[in-house]
């Protein structure tokens, strides 16, 4: 990226993640010495208000990043800046909880992260009482029946003596929204947020997202394994394979030019109705690989259909081609 | 009976027996299906397609049963079979891909235990002979049979999957009901899985009733489509035509549910509401409380699936037809 575009974008990045790695250690007699590279190098800074779509198949680390970011996991290496601050492992409750403030996370299954013994309103209050946000039993109430009403859950009297499983699993996502939007963060992470939902209630959730995201001004990292929700959701995006991201871009740019083997692949394989023809055959062999002990060099080599011996010597550096778009490909 | 149909159903209605009341999950569903058609089933979890699958197969759930309507299976009615005829349908007539291949494979036995089992309850050869079809099937879905004594959690999500398709075409059976094959699996596999189907399909020429929620994949792979609501068939016709003009409201809603990857990007709207509960289906049209074009008419009395245009169907009083 050129120095001056950097300077000019500086000021507005929220979130910055500098070569970040997880390494899980493995348990057991047998697996002394063994560590899982759940997630190896990651680089990727965030906007305010941008939504960044971080997509890749399962085991690709994905949901690694996003829990690391939210502080469930200490990272290995690397840095974490928010707001220009570097993350630090939080030394007290106090400043777990200031940072936890601006940054919420969504889970995926809406059927396991409720409570089935709690109602709605316990739920929903928690976040409202731990962060001391309300000074009243009325100002609470009214926080409350907003957070609800906010994420189309109306009128909020009739939900929050429910319990979790007197909703629908589209309901029960619109709470875990109306949660993580309460302590109004700065930046939210979003771990495949629609995936457990039926396909005729997705949209209404991302479209819910993306009407809060901009007015509340928020900043998204979604993370999910369709590329096309992904397009849908996001200005920007980076394609992550066996814990490293391959591709990073403006969503359109990366999408429509596709540099990256990996994304090239990735992209033949989506379903598309509308080409009106059954592709050809695709290249696709063997699947993803062992994280215990990756490939060397680059790790998408051993699928690769352009592979040369220089893929297998070193990992490659990701190389800026321009435009705020960067690949990790040696053949590129 | 189509001489050229493989499978007819005939308001076929089915159903599960609970405390709260009978749930009828599929209810008076009549399809054909053409020897060596690709027929896809698409429909929002509990519209009954699953049932649809397992009523078919016989292979329902103690606490539900077929209540009536028939299957006619290359001319015979099914639904009238004992245990021990129905046997000599499942797996040599019509095999079946489920769900979930990691708990449809048994992890205490090797794969070439299942495979070989599965041709021995079938059929009269030697175990040697069993085992030589089974390397023959492993070879063709790209498994290396050196794998045959390895045990499912030995392989991979998309392999097991594999294992599972080469288990159901092991004695070429004319019918092949896959239940949502891929839905467990990455993107990639899914699209590896889907060529080797098309692949086979060409070697043996079976039929295949393709059931999923994924509706973008099923227009690109189908010769024809049926989207389920609520127990019941909404439409019905050849996939590049219900792609190019959906007739049923439903069905316009689920096209403008998915994202694409190419063309211009503009809001979408997806469907509001959720799907009735089939334990008491409002009357009328089941669409009609979520439907932006209902009119009165719509919740009062049940649309029929209707001949709309030649090879198209349409259970929907908007979509013309008479449905009366």
């Amino acid at each position: 990226m050129p120095a001056g575009f950097a300077e000019a974008i500086m000021n507005n990045v929220i979130l910055e993640l500098k070569g970040v790695s997880k390494h899980f250690t493995l348990s057991g007699i047998r697996n002394i010495g063994k560590v899982v590279h759940a997630m190896d190098d990651v680089s990727f800074s965030l906007n305010k208000g941008e939504s960044l779509a971080l997509v890749g198949e399962s085991g690709s680390g994905k949901t690694t990043t996003a829990s690391v970011i939210a502080g469930m996991y200490e990272k290995t290496s690397g840095e974490i800046y928010l707001d220009g601050q570097p993350v630090l492992p939080f030394k007290t409750r106090e400043a777990s909880l200031r940072y936890k403030k601006k940054v919420q996370m969504i889970f995926q299954d809406p059927f396991a992260s409720l409570n089935p013994t709690h109602t709605i309103r316990s739920i929903l209050e928690r976040p409202f009482l731990i962060h001391k946000l309300a000074g009243s039993a009325q100002e609470l109430e009214a926080m409350l029946s907003d957070s609800l009403e906010m994420v189309g859950l109306s009128p909020a009297q009739e939900y929050l003596h429910r319990f979790p499983h007197e909703l629908s699993g589209g309901q029960r996502q619109r709470v875990n929204i109306a949660r993580t939007f309460a302590v109004s963060p700065e930046v939210i992470l979003a771990d495949e947020p629609t995936s457990m939902l039926d396909v005729s209630i997705r949209i209404g959730i991302m479209n819910m997202m993306l009407d809060l995201k901009e007015k509340k001004n928020v900043s998204f990292l979604y993370i999910t394994h369709d590329l096309a929700g992904a397009r849908y959701m996001s200005t920007k995006i980076a394609v992550m394979y066996a814990g490293m991201i391959m591709e990073i871009g403006p969503t359109e740019e990366v999408i429509a030019n596709a540099v990256h083997p990996y994304v090239q692949l990735l992209k033949a394989s989506a379903p598309a109705p509308q080409e009106g023809v059954r592709k050809s055959a695709i290249p696709a062999k063997g699947e993803i690989p062992s994280l215990v002990n990756p490939p060397l060099g680059c790790r998408f080599h051993t699928r690769c259909p352009y592979a040369k011996k220089i893929c297998s010597e070193a990992v490659p550096a990701m190389r800026d081609i321009g435009n705020g778009h960067l690949v990790r490909c040696v053949l590129v | 009976m189509d001489a050229d149909a493989i499978l007819e159903l005939r308001s076929l209605k089915a159903g599960y027996a609970t405390n709260a009341g009978f749930v009828r999950a599929v209810d008076d569903v009549s399809l054909t299906l053409k020897r060596g058609e690709f027929l896809g089933i698409a429909g929002e979890s509990g519209c009954g397609k699953s049932t649809l699958a397992y009523s078919i197969m016989r292979l329902l759930r103690d606490n539900a049963r077929i209540e009536s309507g028939s299957i006619l299976f290359d001319g015979t009615d099914i639904t009238s079979l004992n245990e021990k005829a129905m046997n000599e349908y499942r797996w040599t007539k019509m095999a079946m891909v489920f769900q979930s291949a990691m708990n449809a494979l048994n992890p205490v036995l090797s794969i070439e235990e299942q495979l070989i089992d599965a041709v021995l309850a079938h059929k009269q050869v030697s175990r040697a002979e069993a085992k030589k079809t089974a390397i023959e099937m492993l070879e063709l879905v790209d498994i290396n049979p050196e794998r045959i004594s390895s045990y499912p959690h030995q392989l991979s999500g998309g392999m097991r999957q594999r294992v599972m398709i080469a288990m159901a075409l092991l004695l070429k059976p004319s019918l092949l009901i896959m239940d949502e094959p891929t839905t467990a699996l990455d993107v990639v596999v899914q699209r590896s899985i889907l060529q080797k189907i098309e692949e086979l399909r060409h070697i043996f020429g079976f039929s295949v009733i393709f059931i999923t929620h994924d509706l973008s994949l099923l227009v690109e792979i189908s010769d024809s489509l049926a989207i389920m609501y609520a127990g019941k068939i909404c439409e019905y016709g050849p996939s590049r035509e219900i792609y190019a003009s959906p007739n049923h409201p439903y069905t316009k809603g689920l096209m403008n549910a998915f994202p694409t990857l190419t063309g211009p990007m503009s809001r979408m709207g997806g469907i509001e509401g959720q799907a009735p509960s089939l334990l008491a289906p409002p009357p009328g049209c089941r669409f009609a409380p979520r439907c932006a074009s209902a009119v009165e008419a719509c919740t009062t009395a049940v649309p029929m699936l209707r001949t709309t245009s030649p090879g198209r169907l349409c259970a929907c009083r908007l979509c013309g037809g008479n449905h009366e």
